[in-house]
């Protein structure tokens, strides 16, 4: 079928007003193309290089002139120039081409320069074919609410000036057929989202990476304060079964077990294979259940929704011991994940609720390494409780904690800064102010100094609990405390719960002292008006439903869709029980019997609706029903001759028609005044009623025709009435 | 066009594959299209989102990323209603065709073509023989004119007409073949001669004096109803005039100097500058010979008669 492409005629002329078939787009459709072109780089408004936006309003302007003052068509050289330009532009600015960032750059610039070669109707839609793919690349960066919005916004948008494109005569046209197309599809597009099965990752793309706020790796002093300033997401948890008290929600994330005099530092697990020259099995084992503890003793069970970060942390209220898919359970008694999450993740997950119950591969020695020459003010204190306390550990971690409770010590979070070589001695004894990694610092070395194995735990602490009953805990939910090894068992030791009980009990906001600090970063968050009452019940609707959107839609993976289909299958199985136990008779056949007869009713009383309709239809319209009155009389021998009018053809026939005549004449009477005669409304609609009562009459009281003999009246059009 | 291309093998059972063939293919004129006569093509845009649809859903797959599912998933399922909107806008649509009145060799005729049906319809392409057009659908009825080439005279057996389209978004190519037996008689392309024959003075310029009435008959000229009476009396009647006594023409073939087309041509020049004049005249032709007359129905005859004859006659027709 070698059909001449309708396009193909060379073109009418440059600027044609509707774009039937000519070649050239017209000023409109560009305008078109280009705020699709807008609102799909305004997808990726907040993670692209500002200097994209320049590149679009000049490219716009450039068309805009073109168009209108007919400059010129940019040529080949320039256009190889541009993106050459393009390229060398993101390479300065990301440093290099191959990450994510820039590749995402240059679809964007490649995008917007395109519009710039852009002459016909195949150009058009390969614009719009690009703009479809960076919108379902900008969801790399963010699967929130308002991004999805967004972007079916941008979706509706593409897919009018692609009807526009079909011939579509004018804008409104244009978006009811986009309307139709998406409403139409939309049953289509959530069946197959929810029934498609969920794969793996077939092969590895490239990633990106963002900054990532939250804990970080090594912690200094004053990095959890920094914390306390931002009020980013975390996590959320929802618990299935009781939850936890506020003094129990302690979520582990990671351990430091290496003092160096001045901070505190992590040990991977690689690190302490190498160090201690043992496999790195010992410190970590992979599955879906801990190898270090029997997940029988787990008290908890919650299902957690994490946001992304490119470290692969997964917090763990207490010990983890069982997760929905594979993890890395560390011998510390924390968790990671096997890769970073990109995208917000969902984590089923059983956990002890306290400190591990096993001890640490690395040997209680390792737990007890300090530098030997530091802090002497606090090795002497030591030293003195530890006498005191008659060599008890017990007794002695008592009145360490004690003692943190006695002496003036201040909970803030912004203390003065330490910049000493024996910082555990300026702060115990000098500054005496400062937050929970100070805190757990100072009593993990007291403990480590009297030889009690200790390590810092660095993780969250509480969570607001939504109405809806998860918890969603924040970047200033971050804490530190300290784990000590007694008899078999990790202990928590929280030093913050003896100075700022309050900080344990409602979070670091009930903390009044240092408070400017507190979400210091986030001015215009609305956690800064939890006060004032509706702008906290918003703040609460729009995180369930945030939540749920995050739970129910992005988090929809092979797990959750197993269970919808289940859940679908078993309401479907009752459904068909409730009907086979409605419905009369036995079996499958009787059942099917019986829904099939139900949906012949279902299809009558459709057509039946159907028919009304139609007759409604007529009587709204006298000409309507005027010719369906000629053509049911044409059926009768009596059809009107060519050229005549209907209101002539009804009185032509009235003479004849006996009973039926004066119908006949009073039809073409009000068939002629409602044509030709300036009504009101009301009187319209009477001589309408009274036209439609006419012809029902006129059906009714015309004689049948007589039934024909062979030949007898054959052609004679107009015998068949008795006359 | 190809299948319209594909002609000539004398044997009889590829002719009878070929009439069933074409039976298949096409509609009757004046019939609603029907489900089976519609073809769906799909379009390089349509094959290139297809292929966005696979790309898309591997992107969602290796990020995991369920909004790109869901935009891979909603990609498909807009292509799939716009080839059942697209068939939908094709199916019922009725075609019927307006032959033009005259055509001449050498131009081009103007060929109405009428598309009716219930529910709007949005940009049809109507395809013949390399002519097209673009209509929409409103009120029931759409109407184009195709403007087909005639380069030689007689009788043109049209090509098939087809009608296609690719509302709403251009993924798909619904096409249906609508075939007819139209013929349209072109008539030869007229040649003024060069040295204009003396024409008879203004003697006689004035159309001559009112004679009476007569019965309105179908082909007469507008502009000689009487339509004063018609006001009157509601009987449409025509006005005759006595005509001064004119020459009676002969356009006589074997008068005429050069080849038959030529000759032909030059005679179909004439019947149309006396019919212009308002004379009589008849026209004798090898083996016919028209009668003298005058009007419309003379002029119609003449040129039909022109366009009959001869050795090309035959080759128009199939």
């Amino acid at each position: 079928m070698s059909a001449p492409r309708p396009a193909s005629r060379p073109a009418l002329s440059d600027k044609m007003a509707p774009f039937a078939d000519g070649r050239r787009l017209d000023g409109s459709l560009l305008r078109q193309l280009f705020i699709g072109q807008c609102l799909v780089l305004a997808l990726h408004l907040a993670w692209m290089p500002v200097w994209l936006l320049a590149l679009a309003l000049a490219v716009g302007g450039y068309r805009w002139q073109q168009w209108r003052r007919g400059w010129p068509r940019v040529g080949v050289v320039m256009r190889i120039a541009a993106v050459g330009a393009l390229v060398l532009a993101l390479r300065a600015h990301y440093g290099t081409l191959g990450s994510m960032d820039a590749l995402i750059g240059l679809l964007l610039g490649v995008y917007l320069l395109k519009l710039l070669e852009t002459q016909d109707r195949r150009d058009a839609r390969v614009v719009v074919m690009i703009g479809l793919i960076a919108t379902a690349v900008a969801f790399l960066h963010d699967q929130g609410i308002p991004m999805a919005a967004a972007a079916l916004l941008a979706f509706a948008w593409l897919l009018q000036s692609l009807v526009r494109l079909a011939g579509g005569r004018d804008r409104r046209q244009a978006w009811r057929e986009a309307a139709w197309l998406l409403a139409l599809s939309a049953p289509l597009m959530a069946l197959l989202f929810v029934t498609f099965p969920r794969l793996g990752p077939l092969w590895s793309m490239p990633r990106l990476d963002r900054a990532s706020t939250g804990l970080s790796d090594q912690i200094a002093p004053g990095d959890i304060a920094e914390l306390s300033r931002s009020a980013g997401r975390a996590f959320r948890a929802r618990f299935e079964g009781p939850d936890p008290a506020p003094g129990e929600r302690y979520w582990r994330v990671y351990t430091l077990s290496h003092f160096d005099g001045i901070r505190w530092s992590r040990a991977t697990p690689e690190q302490l294979a190498a160090t201690l020259e043992r496999p790195v099995g010992a410190f970590v084992g992979v599955g879906a259940r801990s190898p270090w503890q029997a997940p029988a003793t787990a008290r908890f069970r919650a299902e957690l929704l994490l946001e992304p970060d490119s470290r692969p942390w997964r917090p763990s209220l207490g010990a983890p011991l069982a997760t929905g898919q594979a993890q890395r359970y560390l011998a510390d008694g924390t968790l990671e994940g096997l890769t970073a999450l990109s995208s917000r993740g969902l984590l089923r997950l059983d956990s002890s609720g306290a400190a591990p119950a096993y001890p640490d591969p690395a040997g209680s020695r390792w737990h007890r390494l300090l530098p030997v020459q530091a802090n002497p003010r606090t090795r002497a204190l030591v030293e003195r409780l530890w006498r005191e306390s008659g060599g008890d550990p017990e007794a002695y971690l008592e009145s360490m904690m004690a003692r943190f409770g006695e002496a003036s010590y201040r909970y803030t979070l912004s203390p003065p800064r330490l910049v000493g070589e024996d910082r555990v001695d300026d702060f115990l004894f000098d500054s005496q102010a400062g937050y929970c990694s100070h805190y757990a610092s100072a009593a993990a070395v007291m403990a480590r100094m009297a030889g009690i194995p200790a390590r810092v735990v660095v993780g969250f602490l509480g969570g607001e609990r939504h109405p809806d009953g998860y918890y969603t805990v924040r970047d200033y939910d971050a804490h530190a405390w300290v784990e000590v090894w007694r008899e078999g068992g990790w202990q928590r030791l929280d030093p913050t719960a003896v100075i700022a009980p309050e900080r344990i009990e409602q979070g670091p906001q009930a903390v009044e002292e240092g408070a400017e600090a507190f979400l210091a970063d986030a001015r215009f968050s609305a956690l800064r008006l939890r006060e004032v009452g509706w702008a906290n019940r918003l703040r609460l609707g729009w995180e369930r439903l945030e939540y749920r959107w995050q739970r129910g839609v992005i988090g929809f993976q092979r797990e959750s869709r197993r269970s919808l289909l289940a859940r679908l299958a078993d309401g479907w199985r009752a459904a068909w029980a409730h009907l086979e136990a409605w419905l009369p008779g036995r079996g499958v056949l009787a059942t099917t019997l019986g829904l099939a007869a139900l949906l012949l009713m279902a299809a009558g009383v459709a057509l039946l609706a159907r028919l009304g309709a139609h007759r409604w239809r007529l009587q709204q319209d006298e000409r309507r029903l005027v010719g369906a009155l000629q053509a049911w009389l044409a059926g009768r021998g009596l059809a009107a001759l060519p050229g005549e009018s209907p209101a002539a053809h009804l009185r032509r026939i009235a003479p004849r028609a006996g009973p039926a005549g004066r119908a006949l004449n009073d039809c073409a009477d009000d068939l002629e005044r409602l044509a030709y005669a300036p009504l009101e409304a009301p009187e319209r609609a009477v001589r309408r009623r009274r036209l439609s009562r006419r012809v029902a009459e006129v059906r009714r009281r015309l004689p049948k025709p007589k039934p024909r003999r062979g030949g007898g009246g054959a052609g004679a059009r107009e015998t068949g009435v008795s006359s | 066009m190809s299948v319209m291309a594909g002609v000539a093998p004398r044997e009889p059972r590829r002719e009878r594959l070929r009439r069933w063939w074409r039976g298949r293919l096409a509609t009757p004129i004046d019939a609603p299209l029907p489900q089976r006569r519609l073809f769906l093509i799909p379009t390089r845009f349509g094959l290139g989102w297809a292929a966005l649809v696979v790309v898309l859903l591997l992107f969602g797959i290796n990020y995991q990323n369920n909004l790109a599912y869901g935009l891979a998933f909603w990609l498909f399922g807009v292509g799939v209603v716009a080839l059942l909107r697209g068939w939908l806008n094709l199916l019922g649509v009725m075609p019927g065709l307006r032959l033009p009145r005259e055509a001449f060799a050498g131009g081009e005729a103007r060929l109405g073509v009428v598309l009716r049906a219930r529910r709007p319809r949005m940009a049809l392409e109507l395809h013949c023989d390399g002519a097209d057009a673009w209509l929409d659908i409103d009120e029931g009825v759409g109407e184009a004119e195709l403007a087909l080439p005639t380069p030689t005279r007689g009788s043109l057996a049209l090509p098939w007409l087809r009608i296609e389209t690719r509302w709403p978004l251009g993924l798909v190519r619904v096409v249906a073949w609508v075939s007819h037996d139209a013929e349209l008689l072109v008539w030869p392309r007229p040649l003024e001669e060069e040295a204009p024959t003396a024409r008879q003075g203004g003697a006689d310029e004035d159309a001559g004096d009112f004679a009476g009435l007569r019965r309105f008959q179908p082909g007469d000229s507008p502009g000689q109803v009487a339509w004063k009476q018609w006001s009157r009396s509601g009987v449409l009647a025509t006005k005759q005039f006595s005509a001064p006594p004119r020459r009676e023409r002969w356009l006589d073939y074997d008068a005429c100097r050069g080849d038959p087309e030529r000759r032909l041509s030059v005679l179909c020049a004439r019947v149309l500058a006396h019919h212009r004049a308002g004379e009589r005249f008849g026209l004798r032709l090898p083996g016919l010979t028209l009668a003298q007359g005058e009007g419309d129905g003379q002029r119609r005859r003449a040129l039909d008669a022109l366009a009959r004859f001869g050795p090309s006659t035959g080759e128009g027709a199939r």
